[in-house]
């Protein structure tokens, strides 16, 4: 970096002026629903004057799919299928909250190996998941070289994904009570099943020195340009109390200051025998959200490396019946995604379907925060804390 | 060992934390690992009021409708027979643990309106205005209780019970049958047997 310029004591463009008052009147700009940085099909109906936003409409339901309805005509080891649906960045993570809800109402103990599975390939969604915004978000506010190299990066673990589940962005991986055994992987009788396939130890070990060292290159790469360290810093800034109040999770509630991830508070996942940190932010503006986010590749790098050193041996798949019956209770089970929290609340009659399954998203969440975030933001800003909000419209519209 | 203690100190706070709740509210229950808490429908807007002061419960987490009936039109019909009805649901927690209360209310599809949470939890917009378009269900004092996801000239709720999954009546769904051949394969059977 350069020495002439402080970051610290940098003019913002958020703060720059312009030197000439023209009078001018509100006009209505309709943003989307087709634009490349909406991610999807959101669109804003915003009121501006000139570059001064003065409020914004999200208009959602582009992407409504109805999922709480289809899951109540559909069997529970069906409805996986629909919810990998959800969160397509990082659809193996919203099996795990539903998957543990329903194990937790039939009262299963998953084994041991297929937990550390089930946490191994969580944590290469996040990584991936993590990666996309790594190029995006960059892409978005105008840097062109990062996504190249997320973008291939990323290959290397979904490739990871690929080779135990069979798909790279719908795995549909989880039974109730295991985890899927590996197709042709041979007689499910002998003592230990192959359950990865061979080399994964040692693909996995490379694939994640190769995250490392990415997220070296993006910290000296993104967050060391001045440019993208203007167009960043004091822009978009969240506070704890706001985010609180709005159900705004994940990396966004911890670029706030709150350290507050589930990993380390719930037990969905045996995360309590890893060691790692929570990365949070000081500010809460755009480019916390980015460091945030970008810590964490390098803590998720590091429990999968532990997780496949004392990876436990034994069974994959608890003894379940053969038709799944869930008894009848209600549960509400929920798991630190890539984008915040996501949560099943599972009502179950005693079927072969939940009643009623009620899908909490980060995204739908996470976005409510938009009209509040952009009032009063320039236009150009607009881009940048939209991209730093991480949103997949699956997961807002559900 | 580190991570070992921190989690048994967790649970004598969670335990702590449930306790509390329970003390402090008649009607509740907590069953695999939820804590819920049934109040009347006078004292919904009270016990949100009385969750977020007293007990730091400031994160707003979800609100949601469930239709109670006994003729559905999708899904299965509950075993027992139930009183039709809405159950209204929140669900609330904290941002230091791992504590969190869902609490539920009831009320009558005949009159199904009820106060809105958004003077307490601005966050319970959205969540409102979706209850409202899916389950019919009037918010009162609501800033906005406009459509969410459906279009404006939208007519029916479409997660109330008696609700059709149009396509299914078309075609019923494949997954209902277990396991059976593909086509070719069965022909090929045949021939076998014959």
């Amino acid at each position: 970096m350069s020495q002439t310029m402080d970051p610290n004591n940098m003019p913002f463009l958020s703060e720059a002026s312009v030197s000439v008052e023209i009078e001018t009147e509100d006009m209505t700009l309709n943003i989307g629903p087709q634009h490349p940085s909406t991610h999807g099909v959101l669109r804003l109906v915003a009121k501006v004057n000139g570059e001064k936003i003065s409020s914004v409409e999200p208009v959602l339901g582009y992407m409504h799919r109805g999922y709480e309805k289809l899951a109540e005509v559909r069997t529970y080891p069906q409805v996986t299928t629909l919810v990998n649906r959800i969160d397509w960045v990082s659809g193996f993570a919203n099996e795990i909250p539903f998957i543990a809800g329903a194990e937790k109402l039939m009262e299963i103990e998953v084994p041991e190996r297929a937990q550390y599975i089930r946490l191994i390939l969580t944590e290469m969604a996040r990584i991936s998941s993590h990666f996309v915004f790594n190029g995006a978000f960059p892409l978005e506010i105008g840097a062109l070289t990062p996504i190249f190299l997320a973008m291939e990066d990323r290959e290397r673990v979904l490739d990871l994904l690929e080779s135990v589940t069979g798909g790279r962005f719908h795995p549909n991986f989880n039974r109730i009570g295991g985890v899927k055994p590996v197709a042709g992987a041979g007689p499910t009788t002998k003592k230990d099943i192959q359950d990865l396939p061979a080399g994964f130890y040692h693909d996995t070990k490379v694939a994640m020195e190769k995250v490392l060292k990415a997220v070296d290159t993006f910290e000296d790469l993104i967050g060391g340009n001045e440019v993208f360290q203007a167009r960043t810093k004091k822009v978009g800034i969240l506070t704890k109390e706001v985010a609180e109040e709005y159900g705004v999770s994940g990396p966004i509630l911890r670029a706030s200051g709150v350290e507050f991830d589930l990993r380390k508070q719930s037990d969905y996942l045996p995360y309590d025998k890893f060691d790692f940190e929570i990365p949070i932010g000081e500010n809460g503006d755009c480019f916390d959200r980015w460091s945030v986010r970008t810590s964490e590749m390098r803590e998720s790098a590091k429990i999968i490396l532990q997780a496949i050193e004392d990876m436990p041996s034994g069974p994959i798949q608890a003894k379940v019946p053969k038709v799944i019956k869930v008894p009848k209770g209600q549960t509400y089970v929920r798991a630190e995604n890539p984008k915040g929290e996501m949560g099943y609340y599972i009502i179950s009659e005693g079927g072969l379907g939940p009643y009623r399954l009620k899908i909490r998203t980060a995204s739908f969440s996470n976005i409510s925060i938009l009209p509040i975030m952009l009032e009063g933001a320039l236009l150009p800003d607009l881009i940048a804390i939209m991209g730093s909000l991480d949103f997949v419209l699956g997961d807002v519209d559900r | 060992m580190k991570s070992g203690e921190r989690k048994t100190l967790n649970q004598s706070d969670q335990n702590e934390f449930i306790n509390s709740i329970q003390s402090s509210f008649k009607n509740t229950s907590y069953n695999f690992d939820t804590l819920k808490i049934n109040v009347d429908i006078s004292s919904w807007i009270d016990t949100h009021k009385i969750l977020k002061k007293d007990f730091n419960l400031s994160f707003f987490n979800w609100l949601s409708a469930v239709d109670w009936d006994n003729e559905v039109k999708t899904g299965d019909a509950p075993k027992e027979p139930v009183t039709p009805s809405f159950e209204i649901l929140s669900c609330l927690s904290q941002t230091n643990s791992n504590n969190l209360v869902i609490s539920s209310t009831v009320i009558s599809k005949e009159n199904a309106e009820i106060e809105s949470l958004v003077d307490v939890f601005a966050g319970a917009n959205w969540h409102e205005r979706e209850a409202c378009e899916m389950f019919g269900i009037n918010f009162l004092n609501h800033p906005n209780l406009t459509k969410l996801y459906l279009p404006d000239d939208y007519e029916g709720n479409p997660l109330l019970k008696s609700f059709e999954l149009i396509s299914r009546e078309v075609k019923p769904w494949p997954g209902d049958v277990d396991v059976e051949g593909m086509p070719e394969e069965s022909i090929v059977v045949e021939e076998k047997g014959s």
